[in-house]
C-alpha cells in the first residue's frame, strides 16, 4: 500500500479554540479514506489546510514523500490535491465548459475547442457523462456535483477531496457516485470522504474519526461497526430521540388543497399540491432540495402568495393573509437558514425574540418600546433554552449556529400554537443540540400541535414523524406511515416514484 | 470608543494633508487653521453664524441618515431641499398676507410635503420600478434643480424689474423669528435640534426605528415576518425627504430672505458626508454639522487672511471623510479579526 | 420650425454631433462596464471624470501637448481610482459610499486647484482643442463620412474601444476570470487565483476610462476647464452601463441614444424653436429615469456587485 498523503501532528488554532490538534494519518493511493466526525470536530479545518486555505501552526504535510508548504490553493492544486466543496462553486450563469476551464491556463486567449477535447478524455476515463453547454443553473444538483468533480480532475487532482457529498443527493444518485469513487479509485485516485453520515462511512476503506480536534483513531471499516463508529464520534454511546408511536388524532389543522405557484422563469415550484397536516401529529417531508420543500413551508407561514388552490387553518382560508396574521393565528415558522431568513443579525436577542411582533401592545409603552418587559422576556428565553450568550444585549451574529437556532425556536415555539413548521432544523448542528431540537419538536407534537417537518436526514425523519410525506417537482407523490418507511423507499419516491409503482 | 479614536486620527490626518495643500498653495498652514479657528468661534457672532451655517446641514444629515440607516441609498438630499424650498415657497406665497403664526407653520407644512413627495417618488420608482435608489435620486436632483431654475429665470416666480435667477424679498411676517438679537441665528437651529431629539427617540425606541434598523441588517427576515417592506421603503423615503425639505424652506426663510439656487445647491452631498461622520445617529450627525458649519464660516475669513480660496473647504471635507472612512475601517478590521471563531 | 430639422444637412450635423458627444461619456461606461463585471460598483466615475478633465485641460496648457494632456488625465483617474480600490476592495469599505467621498473629493480638489492656479476666474486660459481628423475615402461617402469618420481622433479609439472590450470580455482568458468574479469570485479563488488582484486591476482600468473620458471635455470639446463641468455625465454613464445590460454593444447603442436627444437639444435650440433650456437640459436625466423604468428582464446584473468578497 503506498502512502499518497501522509499529514503529521498537524495542528491548527483559532483564538481560544484549537481547531486542530496533533492530527496525523496518511492516504494510500487507490484510497478511499473517510474522516468522520460530527460539526465542529475539525474535519473542515483539515481539509481546508490540507487545500491551502489555511496554514497550519504546527506539523507537516507530505505528498509522495515530499515535504508541502500550501500558501494558497493554487500550491495544493500544483501538489494534486482536488476539492469538492460541500456547498458547491459554480458560477451559475456559466456553461459547464467555462465553469470547468475559468482560472486554468495561461496567455490571451480563451480556447475553449482545446480545453473542450481535454475534459472529454477525462469524462471517458472515468466513465462521467456532462453536458459541457449546458448553463450551470439550469443543472440538477446531481448534476452540478460531477462538474465540480471534473473541475477537480481537469486541475490534475490525483488525491480528491469530498466534503459531505451525498448531503443532498438522493439514495440512487448517492450509489452512482460511490460507483464513479470506485472507478476512480482503481485508476489509483486517492479519495478523502469528509463525513458524519453512517451510509457514506461504511462503504469507505478506512475511517479516521475526529473528535473536538483530535484525531480518536484510524481504522479499517470492515473491521468496525456503526454504532462503534458513533460511539468514537460523539464519545458516548448514543441514545437518538425517537418519538414513541401514538394514535394520531386525525383532526385537520391545516389543510393545503391544489396549490400551485410558479416561480419567476414560469417553472412550476408547486404543481397541485395537496397536503393534510392533523393536531398532534408530526408529518415528516422528505425530498431533495428545490422540489418546493421551501415554497410550500413558505406558502402556508404566508410569506409567499400561491397562484391557484387554496390553504386552510382550521377550517378559514389563509391563502390570501399574510404573514403577520398567520402568526397571529398560532403558527411558527422555523426557516432553513438561520441568519439569513430567521434573524436580524446586528439586533440583540431581546431584539429578535419580538421580531415580527414588535408592533403588538405587548412589547410596548406607550408608542414606544418597553425595553424592560424585552429584556425580561429575554432572560427567561435564555433560561428555558439554555442559550449560551453574554446576555439579552449579545448581538445575535456572535451567538453559534446552535445557540441562534435556540433563539429562534424560543419566538417561534411560543407563537406555535396550533401549528410548526420546520425547514431543515438541524442542519449543521452537532449532536447534543440536534438532540434538544428534536426533544422540542416532539414536546409541541404531544401540546397538540400539527408539525410539519422538512428534513434531508432521512433516518431522523424515520425516528420522529407519525407519517412522512415526499415531495417531488412539486407535488406530494405518497404519504406513507412510519412503519412502511424506510430508506431506499423513501429514496425512490423523492427521485419521482410514486407510491402506486413503490410496494 | 472606537469612534472617538476614528474621528481623532482622521481628523489629526486631515489636517496634516491640508496643510500640505496649504503649504503648496503658498499659504502658512498655522496661520490658516488660526483664521479658519478665529472665523468659526473667535466672537459671539462668529459662533452664531456657524450655528447658522450648521442648521441645513443637521437636517440634511438626519435625512440621508435615516435613510441609510435603512440601506436605503438616498442621494436625492440636495433635490429635496430644493422641492422643500420650492413648495414651501408656493404655499407661502400663496397664502397673502397673514400673521407670522399663520406664515410659519404654513412654510414648515409645504417643506415636509415638497421634499417627502420628491423622496417618496423615488420610493415609488424603487418599490414599483425597481429603479435602483442611487441612480433614481441623483437624476430626480438634476432635474428639481432645472426646474427651479425655470421658475426663476423670466418665469412665474422671478422678481420683477430684477435680471437675477431669484424670487423678490420674502414679507417680514415670513421670516423666522432670530433667536439671538444682532445675530443671525434664527429659528430654524432650534427646529433642527429638535427633529434630532425626535428622530433619536423614533429610531432608538419605537416599533417603526425598530423595523428602520432591522430593515438595514437583513430586510429578508422582516419579509419573513410578514412586515411590507415596499412600504417601510417608501416611508422611510417621505420622512427622509421631508426632513431634508426643511432645510430648504430654513435657508429661504431663515437666512436669505428670498428663494434662489445659489445658496441652497451643495446642502443636501454635504448631509451626506455628515450622516457617514455622524454614524448614522442624530447625535453625531448634530456635533458632525456644528463642525462642519465652523469650517464653512471659517473659511471665509482663512481667505481673507492668508489667500487660500475658500474652495478648499470642499476638498477639505471630502479629505476628512475619506480618512475617517479609512481610519472606521482599521478599527473594525481590528474588531473583527477578534470576532472570528471557527 | 420643426420641419426645419428634417433637413438632411441638419440631420447630417445632429447625428456628427452625437457621435462627439458620447465620446466621454463611451469611454466612462465602458470603463465602469469592465469594473462591474468584476463585482465593484464604482460611483465615484464623476469625481474621477472632473479630475480627468482638470489634469488634462492643466497639462495641455502647460506643456502645450494633447497628448500630454490625455496622459495626465489618465494618470489621475488610475489614481483616484487606486485609492477607490484600497478603500473598497483590501479595506472593504462600503462601495457607495466611497464612490460618493470620491466625488465630492474630485469636485472639491479640482476646483481648489483651479481657483488657486487661477485666481481670476474670468482669465483662465484656453488651449487648442483638438482638430478632426479625417479618414482620407471613407470621409467621402455621402452623410455616413461625415458622421463617422471626420471626428477627433479620440472619438475613433472611443469606437474601436467597444469591439476591443467585448473581445476581451468575452473571449479573453482574463476576461472570463473577471466575469467569474462579479458573479462567484469564490470560484475562482478556490482554483487559487487573486481574486483581489483581478478586481484592482478593473478598477484601476476604469479609473483610466473615466480620466480620459474627462479629458475629453476638455481637450476634445470646451477650451476651458469650468467647476462641475462634467454635470452629471458620469452619472448618466452608469445609467448607460445599466441600460446596456452591462454588454459592450449595447451600451455603445445606449450612450449613443443618451447623446443624440443632448446633440438634438442643441440643434433645437439653434433652429429657434423656443423651448427653454432647462426642459431640454434636464431631459437626459427623465430618460435615465424612464430607461431604468422600463429596462428588459435580459442583462443581469453581475450577482456580486457593490459586495465585498472575502475568502472564510
Amino acid at each position: 500500500m503506498t502512502v499518497r498523503l501522509s499529514v503529521k501532528n498537524l495542528s491548527k488554532r483559532f483564538g481560544p479554540v484549537q481547531a486542530n490538534d496533533d492530527v496525523s494519518l496518511d492516504v494510500a493511493a487507490g484510497e478511499l479514506h473517510c474522516l468522520l466526525g460530527e460539526n465542529g470536530a475539525g474535519k473542515s479545518t483539515l481539509s481546508a489546510c490540507l487545500y491551502g486555505l489555511y496554514r497550519p501552526d504546527g506539523g507537516r504535510i507530505l505528498v509522495e514523500g515530499a515535504e508541502q508548504v500550501f500558501r494558497s490553493p493554487a500550491d495544493a492544486i500544483a501538489a494534486g490535491i482536488g476539492m469538492v466543496h460541500q456547498h458547491f462553486v459554480l458560477v451559475p450563469t456559466f456553461t459547464v465548459l467555462e465553469n470547468i476551464v475559468v482560472g486554468t491556463g495561461v496567455g490571451v486567449k480563451l480556447d475553449l475547442a482545446e480545453a473542450r477535447k481535454r475534459v472529454r478524455a477525462l469524462c471517458e476515463r472515468h466513465g462521467l457523462e456532462i453536458a459541457l453547454d449546458a448553463v450551470a443553473e439550469d443543472l440538477s444538483v446531481g448534476e452540478q456535483q460531477w462538474v465540480e468533480i471534473v473541475k477537480a480532475l481537469y486541475l490534475g487532482a490525483r488525491i480528491l477531496i469530498l466534503d459531505e457529498p451525498t448531503a443532498v443527493l438522493t439514495p440512487q444518485e448517492s450509489d452512482r457516485l460511490f460507483a464513479l469513487l470506485s472507478r476512480m479509485k482503481a485508476d489509483g485516485l486517492s479519495i478523502i470522504l469528509i463525513s458524519h453520515k453512517m451510509n457514506e462511512v461504511m462503504r469507505s476503506d478506512r475511517v479516521s474519526v475526529l473528535r473536538r480536534g483530535r484525531l480518536v483513531g484510524t481504522i479499517m471499516t470492515s473491521a468496525v461497526t456503526r454504532d462503534e463508529l458513533t460511539c468514537m464520534m460523539i464519545g458516548r454511546a448514543l441514545q437518538p430521540v425517537e418519538a414513541k408511536p401514538r394514535i394520531a388524532s386525525n383532526v385537520p389543522v391545516v389543510q393545503v388543497r391544489d396549490a400551485t405557484l410558479q416561480d419567476l422563469r414560469g417553472v412550476r415550484v408547486l404543481d397541485g399540491l395537496s397536503l393534510e397536516l392533523n393536531a398532534g401529529e408530526v408529518l415528516g417531508l422528505a425530498g431533495i432540495a428545490g422540489n418546493g420543500q421551501r415554497e410550500l413551508i413558505e406558502a402556508i407561514a404566508g410569506i409567499r402568495r400561491i397562484d391557484g388552490g387554496d390553504i386552510l387553518l382550521d377550517g378559514r382560508s389563509i391563502g390570501g393573509s399574510t404573514a403577520r396574521d398567520i402568526a397571529r393565528l398560532g403558527v411558527g415558522h422555523v426557516p432553513e437558514d438561520r441568519f439569513k431568513d430567521g434573524l436580524v443579525p446586528d439586533f440583540s436577542i431581546a431584539e429578535n425574540v419580538i421580531l415580527g411582533q414588535h408592533w403588538d401592545a405587548a412589547w410596548r409603552r406607550g408608542p414606544l418600546l418597553d425595553g424592560e418587559r424585552m429584556a425580561h422576556h429575554a432572560n427567561a428565553s435564555i433560561a428555558e433554552f439554555s442559550i449560551v450568550a453574554t446576555g439579552p444585549d449579545a448581538p445575535v451574529r456572535k451567538l453559534s449556529g446552535g445557540n441562534a437556532q435556540k433563539v429562534i425556536l424560543a419566538r417561534e415555539l411560543a407563537k406555535a400554537t396550533r401549528c410548526l413548521l420546520c425547514n431543515q432544523p438541524t442542519r449543521g448542528l452537532d449532536v447534543g443540540v440536534i438532540d434538544y431540537v428534536h426533544n422540542e419538536i416532539l414536546r409541541k407534537r404531544d401540546e397538540g400541535v400539527a408539525v410539519l417537518l422538512a428534513s434531508e436526514e432521512l433516518e431522523d425523519l424515520i425516528a420522529l414523524s407519525d407519517r412522512i410525506a415526499v415531495i417531488f417537482r412539486g407535488r406530494i407523490m405518497g404519504v406513507i406511515p412510519r412503519g412502511s418507511a424506510d430508506v431506499a423507499r423513501l429514496g425512490r419516491m423523492m427521485a419521482g416514484a410514486s407510491t402506486k409503482d413503490v410496494a | 470608543m472606537a469612534w472617538a479614536g476614528a474621528i481623532a486620527v482622521a481628523a489629526l490626518a486631515a489636517v496634516a494633508c491640508c496643510s500640505l495643500l496649504f503649504l503648496a498653495a503658498g499659504a502658512d498652514p498655522i496661520a490658516a487653521f488660526a483664521a479658519l479657528a478665529k472665523g468659526s468661534f473667535g466672537s459671539a457672532r462668529a459662533i452664531a453664524d456657524t450655528l447658522v451655517k450648521a442648521t441645513p446641514l443637521i437636517l440634511t444629515g438626519l435625512a440621508t441618515a435615516l435613510a441609510f440607516r435603512a440601506r436605503l441609498w438616498n442621494i436625492g438630499a440636495e433635490g429635496q431641499v430644493f422641492a422643500g424650498a420650492m413648495f414651501a415657497y408656493w404655499c407661502q406665497s400663496s397664502l397673502g398676507p397673514a400673521p407670522a403664526i399663520v406664515q410659519i407653520p404654513v412654510i414648515v407644512l409645504g417643506a415636509v410635503l415638497g421634499g417627502g413627495l420628491l423622496g417618496g417618488l423615488a420610493g415609488v420608482l424603487k418599490t414599483r420600478f425597481k429603479v435602483d435608489e442611487v441612480m433614481a435620486t441623483v437624476m430626480l436632483n438634476y432635474i428639481v434643480i432645472y426646474v427651479l431654475s425655470l421658475l426663476l429665470q423670466q418665469g412665474p416666480w422671478t422678481e420683477s424689474g430684477g435680471f437675477f435667477e431669484q424670487t423678490a424679498l420674502v414679507p417680514a411676517a415670513s421670516k423666522l423669528p432670530i433667536l439671538w438679537e444682532k445675530t443671525r441665528l434664527h429659528l430654524g437651529f432650534l427646529l433642527a435640534l429638535f427633529v434630532a431629539a425626535i428622530l433619536q427617540v423614533i429610531i432608538q425606541r419605537s416599533p417603526l426605528g425598530y423595523e428602520i434598523r432591522a430593515a438595514g441588517s437583513n430586510l429578508r427576515a422582516l419579509e419573513f415576518q410578514g412586515v411590507n417592506v415596499s412600504r417601510l421603503v417608501i416611508v422611510v423615503f417621505l420622512l427622509s425627504g421631508a426632513i431634508a425639505g426643511l432645510a430648504g424652506a430654513f435657508e429661504v426663510y431663515g437666512v436669505q430672505y428670498r428663494l434662489k439656487s445659489g445658496t441652497l445647491s451643495g446642502i443636501g452631498y454635504t448631509g451626506i458626508i455628515i450622516a457617514i461622520l455622524g454614524q448614522l445617529s442624530p447625535r453625531g450627525v448634530v456635533v458632525a454639522a456644528v463642525l462642519f458649519g465652523a469650517l464653512l464660516n471659517g473659511a471665509t475669513l482663512m481667505q481673507i487672511k492668508t489667500g487660500v480660496p475658500s474652495a478648499l473647504i470642499y476638498a477639505i471635507e471630502a479629505i476628512i471623510l475619506m480618512f475617517f472612512l479609512i481610519a472606521w475601517a482599521f478599527s473594525q478590521f481590528r474588531l473583527r479579526r477578534i470576532d472570528h471563531v471557527v | 420650425m420643426w420641419s426645419d430639422l428634417l433637413e438632411a444637412g441638419i440631420i447630417v450635423s445632429v447625428l456628427a454631433a452625437t457621435v462627439r458627444i458620447a465620446t466621454p461619456i463611451l469611454f466612462a461606461a465602458l470603463g465602469e462596464v469592465v469594473a462591474e463585471r468584476a463585482g465593484v460598483y464604482n460611483m465615484g466615475i464623476e469625481g474621477m471624470m472632473l479630475m480627468g478633465a482638470f489634469a488634462g485641460w492643466y497639462a495641455n496648457y502647460a506643456s502645450g501637448s494633447p497628448v500630454i494632456g490625455f496622459g495626465a488625465a489618465m494618470l489621475a483617474g488610475v489614481l483616484m481610482s487606486l485609492l477607490f480600490a484600497v478603500m473598497v476592495i483590501t479595506l472593504e469599505i462600503e462601495q457607495i459610499v466611497t464612490g460618493l467621498a470620491l466625488n465630492l473629493l474630485g469636485s472639491g480638489l479640482s476646483t481648489y486647484w483651479l481657483r488657486s492656479a487661477f485666481s481670476d476666474m474670468n482669465n483662465v486660459p484656453g488651449i487648442t482643442i483638438l482638430q478632426d481628423v479625417r479618414i482620407p475615402l471613407l470621409a467621402d461617402i455621402p452623410y455616413v463620412g461625415q458622421i463617422l469618420f471626420d471626428q477627433r481622433v479620440v472619438c475613433y479609439v472611443a469606437l474601436l474601444a467597444v469591439p476591443m472590450i467585448w473581445l476581451f470580455l468575452f473571449r479573453s482568458r482574463l476576461g472570463l476570470e473577471i466575469r467569474c468574479i462579479g458573479e462567484n469570485p469564490k470560484a475562482l479563488d478556490i482554483k487559487g487565483r487573486s481574486v483581489a488582484a483581478r478586481q484592482y486591476a478593473a478598477v484601476l482600468f476604469g479609473g483610466l476610462m473615466a480620466g480620459l473620458g474627462g479629458a475629453c471635455l476638455t481637450i476634445a470639446a470646451t477650451a476651458h476647464f469650468v467647476p462641475d463641468m462634467v454635470n452629471g455625465r458620469g452619472w448618466l454613464a452608469i445609467v448607460i452601463v445599466i441600460a446596456g445590460g452591462w454588454n459592450p454593444w449595447r451600451v455603445l447603442i445606449a450612450a449613443l441614444v443618451f447623446s443624440f436627444l443632448d446633440a438634438l437639444q442643441l440643434q433645437i435650440q439653434g433652429v429657434g424653436i423656443h423651448i427653454p433650456y432647462q426642459i431640454l437640459l434636464a431631459m437626459p436625466y427623465a430618460v435615465a429615469i424612464l430607461a431604468l423604468m422600463f429596462r428588459r428582464k435580459a442583462g443581469r446584473a453581475p450577482a456580486m456587485l457593490g459586495l465585498s468578497y472575502r475568502r472564510e
